[in-house]
């Protein structure tokens, strides 16, 4: 694992939410830790290189924007897995796929413009690979929170 | 509702903002706005919660949160709203939402878990299971990871 030092951690505990939207947004940050703008722009690039910071961005909830959004299950022979998953995963709203240990070895979220798509979609699923699979919308969310302190 | 310029800035938020001096002069010249109009739109975007989280988002693995389990838990409806709250408050809990049961799966309640070790978690839910009094719980560790990306709204591909 490569090194990262008591600023590198001011710099991702800072830069998890409420990225500065403004001019430059990295001056911003470098002003509020007490670093030159050059300094932090360079350890966010190799935090990047090194692969801790995996983008920056905005993160949606799909409600607002009118999009649907599910957890999906399976029960896939573990022979069959490869072949399902290649089937779930080109659809473009299935963004994370997961083999987890169960008799429901197979999870995946599903994103879709209505409740209607993802249920044609598992649907379709079902006829190219013989497999059902359960859907699982939330119907409350208690949290949501993608922030790690390092 | 949305504006078309806010679904262009929102496509182009969904990827990754250059780590250089002047990243959104270079993502609105890319949809053709100016930078003043594009930051009005990305603050405005901000403001009312449409985009839920704008930062960097991590490497887990990377960055020492090296175990995560999905935990289902079978909850007393009465109790869900109680029970789910007090698993939010755990800060080892990412995520928390209440699911319908379905057809020989009777978990209502689910709970992201990330820490250091299986062991850690087996620990923590341990832990949320003497504090909430919900003992019915299945961990799921992910043992491969079949697909992981953001979705792409509003984009023109």
């Amino acid at each position: 694992m490569h090194s990262i030092d008591e600023t590198d951690k001011r710099i991702i505990n800072r830069i998890q939410s409420n990225f500065p939207i403004c001019l430059r947004p990295y001056h911003v940050i470098a002003q509020e830790l007490n670093l030159d703008e050059s300094d932090v722009i360079d350890r966010i690039q190799r935090l990047k290189k090194i692969g801790i910071i995996r983008r920056i961005g905005g993160n949606f909830s799909p409600e607002k924007l009118g999009f649907f959004s599910t957890l999906c299950a399976a029960k896939v022979s573990s022979d069959k897995i490869d072949a399902f998953a290649d089937v779930v995963n080109s659809y473009p709203g299935v963004t994370h796929n997961y083999v987890r240990e169960n008799s429901y070895n197979v999870w995946f979220t599903f994103i879709a413009p209505s409740r209607d798509d993802i249920e044609s979609s598992l649907l379709e699923i079902k006829d190219r690979t013989g497999i059902e699979t359960i859907n699982l919308p939330a119907t409350r969310v208690f949290k949501i929170s993608a922030q790690f302190k390092l | 509702m949305l504006t078309e310029l806010e679904k262009k800035v929102i496509a182009s938020i969904q990827g990754d903002i250059p780590v250089s001096e002047n990243p959104y002069r270079d993502m609105a010249e890319k949809i053709g706005v100016s930078v003043d109009d594009y930051l009005s739109v990305l603050q405005g975007l901000s403001d009312r919660g449409i985009i839920r989280r704008f930062g960097a988002t991590l490497r887990h693995q990377k960055s020492g949160f090296t175990a995560n389990a999905m935990v289902a838990w079978q909850v007393p409806e009465d109790d869900v709203e109680q029970v789910g709250d007090q698993m939010a408050s755990f800060s080892e809990v990412s995520h928390c939402y209440r699911r319908n049961p379905a057809p020989g799966w009777p978990f209502n309640l689910y709970t992201m878990v990330h820490a250091t070790s299986e062991d850690e978690c087996l620990n923590i839910a341990k832990r949320i299971s003497e504090k909430t009094s919900v003992e019915t719980y299945s961990l799921l560790f992910s043992r491969r990871e079949l697909k992981k990306t953001s979705m792409k709204y509003f984009s023109k591909e």
